[in-house]
């Protein structure tokens, strides 16, 4: 189990950086209307998708932990736990660049 | 309501501010002299760091479920009118933070496992290393919630 949780915690990180860059938010929220919806809807005013992404990374990357086999999991290398979320942070903070340049 | 929520949120943030700088002070390598003053850094470095990692889970998860609630008032509220005033950099700003919160929420399993499990001098730079991430998200998320909350009033008129 301590492996398969790590692993959760470094796929997270991972499939949530993915999931706000290609827009694979499971649900949609909508506050106007204070509407869930699957799909997108644009005349329900504005959207949050945020509610979403966290939903995909977390349903897949507990998919990805429970997939790989107890043993492999287990001979982690613990370092893998902060390097590859710390990686995460880097690719987030260069994509998120674009608010600053004009 | 949304104000009562707000000042919780806040409280909570504080709380979780407090304990999370207690912990990454702790697990600094550099360890103060036996002989040294008893300075107010050290004491407040002299913490039982294990004790910590419960209440931090529990208080991010509880500080981040706050601030999911809120969010939709300011969706609809503050960040049109960031975006009537050409503030892309406060957008930005929270931007980073709801990705920073989000990835924290994925990093608590791990590292409520490292601190639970006292695995030994081989995962002390592990535990040492998510916890200054989780401090770096949370010093991010209360320094910019602050601001946003208070930036009509810090924007010259």
């Amino acid at each position: 189990m301590t492996g398969r949780l790590t692993i959760f915690s470094i796929m997270f990180g991972v499939i949530y950086l993915a999931a706000f860059y290609y827009d694979l938010a499971l649900f949609r929220y909508y506050p106007e209307v204070g509407q869930f919806h699957f799909l997108r809807n644009d005349n329900l005013g504005v959207v949050i998708l945020w509610y979403g992404w966290i939903a995909t990374s977390a349903l897949a990357s507990a998919a990805i932990a429970f997939a790989v086999p107890k043993q492999m999991a287990e001979r982690l290398w613990p370092g893998w736990a902060w390097i590859i979320p710390a990686a995460v942070v880097v690719g987030m903070l260069i994509y998120e660049r674009r608010w600053f340049v004009s | 309501m949304i104000v009562v929520l707000l000042i919780l949120h806040g409280l909570l943030a504080v709380a979780l501010l407090g304990a999370i700088t207690h912990q990454a002070l702790s697990v600094m390598t550099i360890a103060p002299a036996a002989n040294s003053r008893w300075t107010f850094i050290n004491r407040f470095r002299g913490v039982d760091a294990t004790a910590y990692a419960t209440p931090i889970v529990v208080l991010f998860a509880v500080t981040a479920i706050g601030g999911a609630l809120l969010y939709p008032q300011y969706r609809i509220d503050v960040r049109p009118a960031l975006e009537d005033t050409q503030n892309s950099a406060a957008n930005g700003v929270f931007e980073i933070k709801e990705h920073l919160v989000a990835i924290g929420l994925g990093l608590l399993p791990a590292y409520w496992l490292f601190w639970r499990k006292r695995l030994g001098p081989e995962t002390a730079a592990t535990r040492r290393y998510l916890t200054w991430l989780l401090a770096f998200f949370v010093w991010w998320s209360f320094i910019v919630g602050h601001v946003l909350n208070d930036i009509r009033g810090l924007l010259p008129s």
